[in-house]
């Protein structure tokens, strides 16, 4: 049986262990392998670089690692000399391989050109250092702390870099103790249910039925929303470093990681990194010598959106349809098989194992009042940057959207904020400077949730996008109660109607009706379902009543207020006439016209034939 | 249970995985791994292994959106739903897929050649809107880069009377 330290030091000298990326003897060429880079083309820029490698027969190490959340500059590749420089390459196509073997891997050179920054504190030959890259900036890294670091197959890095310290700490106290610091941290469920982790991990260490478990929530199923992805796949240890310091504090001895069907990456690497931790003792039975046995299981999901809801994700469990249950009893008396349960999110799991690695002074040390430390965010939709960032929790938002991220595209303006998936609400531009903390969300009717910040500009139409998110929660609505199943179906309809110039007066009662009915559902699917039509109905209403009185689209975009039409007779239209896609656009005795009937509305000749066609409201006023 | 040639091959794929240890979506994944799909006939034959009744193994397979009951088509266009899409024009791409392959989502081709699926977001926004051909991502696409990939997959389908001059516009 190894101790920590025994363990930490095997992990320093292991050949192709941590010693080998932080000190290289020879250049180190690391790609980024996650969904996204793989996405965008990483594994096409790895192939094509162990080739020219083979090729021109180069001495270089070539090694993987997870996103570091730049998701807008995929793929990534970083270049390691051993005189320390660290170049990051960004945007690293398969095409641009051979320049990259032929000047910096042949050549010696840093290759500015192609070079996003310099992974050091100082610019390296020009390159900038990348605290200077305004995604990067605002960020203190914990959570992600070796997101784009560490090869995420591979535990000796993670112990390298004191991973498991905080299981080590953690075994040295008894539980009570160890529950009593995740209290003090203020450590809430980080998925948005906001929960105090410590009071939920000691209900369950008060349950007296044994075997108990743990379960880490990975159904992260709020589109928009790619943050558990990116710790998992790019330091999957951190989460069964959490869930086995849970076991401890709590009794629980198994752990069910219930994974979304969408990451299968996150599958491979979670059953990888389980491998390994029982390899090295940090799972299995007598954990570091301990009395802790705990072990872990990825349990792979199969598409359903409710399932990530806490009963339907124990029901899916528990090998039934994922249906939410009616509670009371909560999971820490009867969760999977019964058996008294905790289920968290994975950003939480993590946290509590910095929490035992640093201690309360240092995760207290950045945050709020009320929320310490850190969270990470995705932010997409209409924005110059897309990707994954972590900054202390109270960040302003608008900070994120304008500086990390660039803005909104060029000649547009920020309209809305959709945070936390379609359960949680919109928020108008007028509130982009709220501080990223659940509480100052809550107040404005809208939740924070689990790290999705969707952005919107002007070119959306909020019924239409309020009719995509109605329509999302009916069609992944479970079906068990009529409030949730029929009354999300009723909304969507109304929700369409309103798009196609059908609204009516008394749709605002009915929507109203609705929106209090589904309060009674049994789960926070239903209850939650109504937010994003409150929300606009409070936050746009102007714009509601022009679809529904006006039949009037302000943003052109709700398919039954406009119409294509041909405003200039331009020789384009004969392209515009051929990537039709229902051969709408005719023409008739010399002249192009649309087939109103047949016009899908798709936009395709009006990207070919931007002068020559127009969107115009199909109810002139 | 008749033990036939298909039937033990089933039993041998999910012979490890045992009852009341949350295994039936492993088995049920594997299955679907294994055939691309999940045959009825091996409904009972995962009932007795995972020892539940067989309306407990369907109401499972008909739960879920991403098991399937038939065989997938040669190529999957899976439509991504996600928010990103959807504000960068996805519902357009959805259209343009339905109007030139002449089916509608979550059908497939009369020839089963090609299948438009609907695809869940999993943070690869970056590149909205996009849609996954057989798992590979194409994306970000214009409009007219949609109806360009369209009838090149269409052209790989054939019965015309499915599909004419790409179905009815919805």
């Amino acid at each position: 049986m190894s101790t920590y330290e025994e363990l930490r030091q095997q992990a320093l000298s292991a050949p192709g262990g941590w010693q080998a990326v932080e000190s290289p003897t020879k250049p180190r060429v690391t790609v980024y392998l996650a969904t996204c880079t793989i996405a965008a083309g990483a594994g096409e820029t790895l192939a094509a670089l162990r080739s020219e490698v083979e090729r021109r027969r180069l001495d270089v190490v070539i090694g993987i690692t997870g996103c570091n959340g730049l998701c807008y500059a995929e793929p990534l590749v970083e270049v390691a000399w051993p005189d320390g420089r660290r170049i990051l390459y960004g945007k690293l196509t398969e095409s641009k391989v051979p320049r990259l073997a032929e000047e910096v891997l042949a050549g010696g050179g840093l290759c500015p050109e192609l070079a996003l920054a310099s992974l050091g504190d100082a610019p390296a030959d020009g390159v900038p250092p990348i605290g200077s890259l305004p995604f990067w900036a605002p960020q203190v890294r914990r959570l992600m702390a070796d997101c784009g670091v560490i090869d995420p197959e591979n535990i000796d890095h993670y112990i390298a870099r004191e991973g498991y310290s905080g299981l080590a700490r953690a075994l040295t106290r008894p539980p009570e103790e160890v529950i009593k610091q995740v209290s003090d941290s203020t450590l809430r469920g980080r998925s948005g249910s906001d929960f105090p982790t410590g009071r939920k991990w000691d209900f369950l260490r008060g349950a007296t039925r044994k075997p108990k478990y743990l379960v880490c929530n990975a159904d992260e199923g709020d589109p928009g929303a790619w943050v558990n992805r990116t710790l998992l796949e790019g330091n999957p240890q951190a989460v069964l470093e959490g869930m086995a310091i849970g076991g401890h504090a709590t009794g629980a001895s198994f752990g069910f990681i219930y994974l979304r069907e969408e990451y299968p990456l996150c599958f491979e690497r979670l059953n990888k990194a389980i491998e390994q931790a029982r390899e090295r003792g940090l799972l299995g039975q007598n954990i570091l010598g301990s009395d802790l046995t705990f072990d872990v299981k990825v349990v792979r999901g199969a598409g359903s959106y409710v399932c990530g809801e806490e009963s339907g994700l124990i029901a899916s469990v528990e090998e039934s349809r994922g249906m939410p249950k009616i509670r009371p009893p909560y999971p820490a008396q009867s969760g999977v098989y019964g058996q008294p349960t905790n289920v968290n999110n994975v950003e939480t799991y993590a946290d509590a194992a910095l929490i035992m690695r640093h201690g309360l002074d240092w995760y207290a040390s950045l945050g709020t009042e009320r929320n310490k430390s850190t969270k990470m965010f995705s932010l997409s939709g209409h924005i110059q940057r897309v990707g994954v960032l972590e900054v202390p929790l109270g960040y302003p938002m608008d900070k994120l959207i304008f500086e990390a991220g660039g803005g909104v595209p060029e000649g547009r303006t920020l309209k809305a904020i959709q945070p936390g998936g379609p359960l949680a609400g919109i928020l108008p531009a007028e509130h982009a400077g709220l501080p990223l903390e659940p509480e100052a969300f809550r107040e404005k009717g809208v939740q924070m949730g689990g790290g999705g910040l969707v952005f919107v500009d002007d070119s959306a139409c909020i019924v239409d996008l309020c009719a995509y998110f109605a329509w999302f929660v009916e069609d992944e609505s479970c079906g068990r109660c009529t409030t949730c199943h029929g009354g999300n179906q009723r909304m969507t309809e109304i929700l369409r109607r309103w798009a196609r110039g059908e609204g009516r007066e008394s749709d605002f009662d009915l929507v109203k009706l609705l929106g209090n009915t589904l309060l009674y559902s049994n789960c926070v699917h239903g209850q939650a379902s109504p937010t994003v039509v409150l929300n606009i109905l409070n936050f746009f209403e102007d714009e509601v009543r022009e679809h529904v009185f006006e039949k009037r689209c302000r943003a052109k975009v709700c398919k039954g207020l406009i119409r294509y039409h041909v405003s200039r007779q331009r020789p384009e239209l004969a392209e515009a006439e051929a990537i039709c896609p229902t051969n709408a656009v005719l023409k008739k005795n010399g002249t192009y016209e649309i087939d109103q009937p047949l016009c899908i509305k798709c936009n395709a000749c009006r990207e070919v034939a931007p002068q020559a066609i127009e969107v115009v409201d199909a109810f002139p006023a | 249970m008749l033990e036939t040639e298909a039937t033990l091959e089933v039993k041998n794929l999910i012979a490890d995985l045992r009852p009341s240890e949350g295994n039936l979506l492993a088995a049920l994944h594997r299955l679907q791994e294994h055939y691309g799909y999940i045959p009825s006939d091996a409904i009972p034959v995962v009932a007795q292994q995972m020892k539940l009744g067989t309306a407990r193994v369907y109401g499972m397979i008909s739960f879920y959106s991403e098991f399937r009951l038939t065989p997938p088509p040669e190529t999957t266009v899976s439509w991504c739903s996600g928010p990103a899409c959807c504000l960068r024009g996805g519902d357009s791409i959805r259209r343009i897929f339905e109007a030139v392959l002449g089916i509608k989502l979550g059908e497939s081709t009369e020839d089963n050649r090609v299948g438009l699926h609907l695809g869940q977001c999993n943070g690869t926004c970056d590149l909205a809107p996009m849609v996954r051909i057989n798992g590979r991502a194409r994306g970000p696409l214009s409009a007219a880069e949609a109806v360009r990939l369209a009838r090149e997959l269409s052209s790989r389908a054939s019965p015309p009377s499915a599909r004419k001059n790409g179905g009815s516009p919805s």
